[in-house]
């Protein structure tokens, strides 16, 4: 099995990263491949046996050949991530989106899952950037927030309907900063506290009209944070992310059980403060693409009323592939 | 004197035992508390439960234990990034049968106790064995869980803790855990503690180096000294083979634990690299990290007879797999921590 990740290098030009997985017959768990450079191939060794310090699986039983195919400068680090994401992908341990992976990250602090940051600038939409305003852990490929930072931060997916060729996944990622505590005491208004970054006044206003009736349903979470909001894509219309949305809170918040690997959710409701889930539109084409995207681990949540008129076969499907189905009626414990 | 009309000693804490311990460590001449079953642990780590006596009378190397049946009640945490939910869980140590040959509570015991266990430190292992089922998939508790789900979720809770600690789950209930840990302020403590995000690592990381490593090697060399068999022993009887190749399997699977077996028990000395010949340091702390991934393999074979015992035959082919994968684990593990040094093959 084999896997490539690309980075973009200071000069402009792709640095292609190949990563094979092959039976490891006594010989050493990762080896890495670099054009003449020792120093490269020592860090490249280095980065990816600290990141394998983050997985709980351990396979004795193969070798990782990462290869890369042109030398960055001596000070460059931002192949990095592209490194460690190679040797995810050969190992199934990440399913990436559909075509060629680019990313471009480095981090000090590997073996916590974490990415410092990214040095490259203006780089094309779909790179993964790392860093605290892209990826920031690992963990965020499948949107779980960090155990040890002092944000938390959660990422949940919904099916965006463009008419078929085009529908794809979007995120939503809530980050929350406690409020200090002497502030708690003003009862400030909950919807103040949220922020929804580049978007228009009434995508802000739904998503906090949201994020507020659901933490009334909760019962805790009013007044304790500040929380900020961000979506993968603005162009989208309609209001089937809010069951993700909430979701993506309850996650961050330390007050869900976690998936896996990704939540991906459709839903909306006229009572997110009694918690109720209404059903949305667009049921077959949303079914199809879920078929195609879900990977190993997934939890897809839909409404209720979707549950009678699934497709044939529509859970079996997504057993095979290793995801999970559910239609819900209302959000929270069983 | 015979000592015949002395009194027994009391057990230090006895009144502890069923609270806040669970089990306890006697000396010789320790009177038996009552109502709590005892488990003698012999030099050779074989375990047996004497009739109840009067007094306790330990030979030479051996140890002693008194535990309290229980039933316990505690709150787990299922997920390290979820600190608000929790299962509320009470578990029963299982005693009826004092002539049934093994417990697995005792080989416990014998092989991860020293001295007092306590009710947290108990509770702290079963909650690490749940977290680190959860995440590897062979539990499931997703989010907005139905209840065919949580049904599911709870045979296997049943499974893994009988399995790898010999307990039994009576209750389990989802519990909102937000009145006594709030994750709000456990966060703005994480802010305080290291204003700069970078620098807030989990403490288990570097817990290990800073431990004296020979102690973390005798323990974990203890524990697969005992716990070898065991495993065989499950994997005998909970994989029944369906089919003539999967019986292949099973007898290749053993053959090598067989081996491992041997292995475990002809370990050589961590600090020698021949006889006579001390062996650095860093190859020291490289044989103790071989072992202590030896005993987390060991954790993952326990959790995975647990899968194997409830599974359905046509699900059998990837948790043999799974067998395999551990076992060649534990292979590179125990040639690790064999060998005195080792030269990186490409």
């Amino acid at each position: 099995m084999s896997a490539e990740c690309r980075s973009i290098l200071a000069d402009g030009s792709l640095l292609t990263v190949t990563a094979t997985r092959r039976p490891r017959a006594g010989r050493a768990d990762v080896k890495c491949q670099a054009p003449g450079d020792a120093r490269l191939l020592e860090r490249m060794q280095e980065v990816v046996r600290l990141a394998r310090h983050t997985e709980t699986r351990f396979d004795s039983r193969d070798q990782v050949v990462i290869s890369i195919d042109r030398v960055p400068g001596a000070l460059e680090r931002d192949w990095e991530l592209a490194v460690v994401l190679a040797d995810r992908l050969a190992r199934g341990l990440w399913q990436g989106p559909h075509g060629p992976v680019v990313a471009n990250g480095w981090s000090d602090a590997w073996h916590l899952g974490r990415i410092e940051g990214h040095a490259v600038r203006d780089a094309p939409v779909g790179t993964l950037l790392g860093g605290a305003d892209g990826l920031a852990h690992l963990g965020q490929l499948s949107g779980h927030p960090d155990r040890a930072a002092s944000v938390s931060s959660a990422r949940a997916w919904f099916p965006l309907h463009a008419g078929g060729a085009a529908d794809s996944l979007c995120w939503v990622e809530v980050s929350v900063h406690p409020l200090p505590q002497e502030r708690n005491d003003c009862a400030a208004d909950e919807e103040q506290t949220i922020t929804v970054p580049g978007q228009d006044a009434a995508r802000q206003l739904a998503v906090r009209q949201a994020l507020a009736g659901a933490r009334e349903f909760d019962g805790r979470g009013a007044g304790r944070w500040r929380t900020t909001v961000r979506f993968g894509d603005t162009g989208f219309q309609g209001r089937s992310f809010e069951l993700a949305l909430v979701l993506a809170d309850r996650m961050a918040r330390g007050r869900e059980f976690l998936p896996r690997a990704r939540l991906i959710a459709t839903g909306q409701s006229q009572a997110w403060h009694a918690g109720r889930v209404d059903t949305v539109e667009g049921l077959e084409a949303k079914c199809a693409l879920l078929l195609r995207e879900a990977a190993p681990g997934d939890r897809i949540l839909l409404p209720q009323a979707w549950q009678a008129a699934l497709p044939e076969g529509f859970a079996e499907g997504l057993r095979a592939l290793g995801a999970s189905v559910a239609c819900v009626e209302r959000i929270g414990m069983i | 004197m015979l000592g015949l009309f002395k009194r027994a000693t009391p057990v230090a804490d006895a009144c502890e035992l069923g609270r806040t311990a669970v089990a306890l460590p006697l000396y010789s001449g320790c009177g038996m508390p009552p109502g709590c079953p005892v488990v003698v642990v012999d030099a050779r780590g074989c375990t047996r439960r004497p009739a109840p006596a009067k007094r306790i009378e330990l030979r030479e190397g051996e140890l002693a234990f008194a535990f309290h049946p229980g039933p316990y009640t505690v709150d787990l945490q299922p997920f390290a990034q979820a600190p608000e939910i929790g299962l509320r869980t009470s578990f029963a140590i299982d005693c009826a049968d004092p002539n049934a040959a093994h417990h697995r509570f005792d080989l416990y015991l014998a092989s991860e106790v020293a001295g007092r266990l306590g009710l947290d430190a108990l509770a702290g292992a079963v909650e690490a064995a749940l977290q680190r089922e959860l995440r590897e998939g062979g539990l499931a508790l997703p989010p907005c869980a139905t209840i065919e789900e949580w049904n599911a979720f709870r045979l296997g809770l049943n499974q893994l803790l009988y399995m790898r600690f010999g307990l039994t789950v009576d209750d389990c209930v989802p519990v909102d855990l937000g009145a006594s840990r709030d994750y709000a302020a456990m966060l703005a403590a994480r802010v305080q503690a290291c204003p700069t995000q970078a620098a807030a690592a989990p403490a288990r990381v570097c817990a290990f180096d800073a431990a004296e490593p020979t102690l973390v090697d005798a323990r974990a060399l203890r524990r697969l000294f005992l716990e070898l068999p065991g495993v065989m022993c499950g994997l005998r009887l909970a994989a029944l083979p369906s089919s003539p190749e999967q019986f292949r399997q099973q007898q290749a699977l053993l053959q090598r634990l067989d081996l491992l077996c041997v292995g475990a028990s002809t370990m050589p000395a961590l600090g020698l690299a021949a006889p006579g010949q001390p062996l650095h340091i860093d190859e020291q702390l490289r044989r103790a990290r071989h072992s202590r991934r030896a005993t987390a393999s060991l954790d993952e074979a326990w959790a995975l007879l647990a899968r194997l015992k409830g599974a359905n035959p046509e699900l059998l082919a990837p948790l043999y797999d799974d067998c395999d994968r551990i076992v060649a684990n534990l292979e590179t593990d125990c040639e690790g921590r064999r060998c005195a040094r080792v030269e990186e093959a490409a």
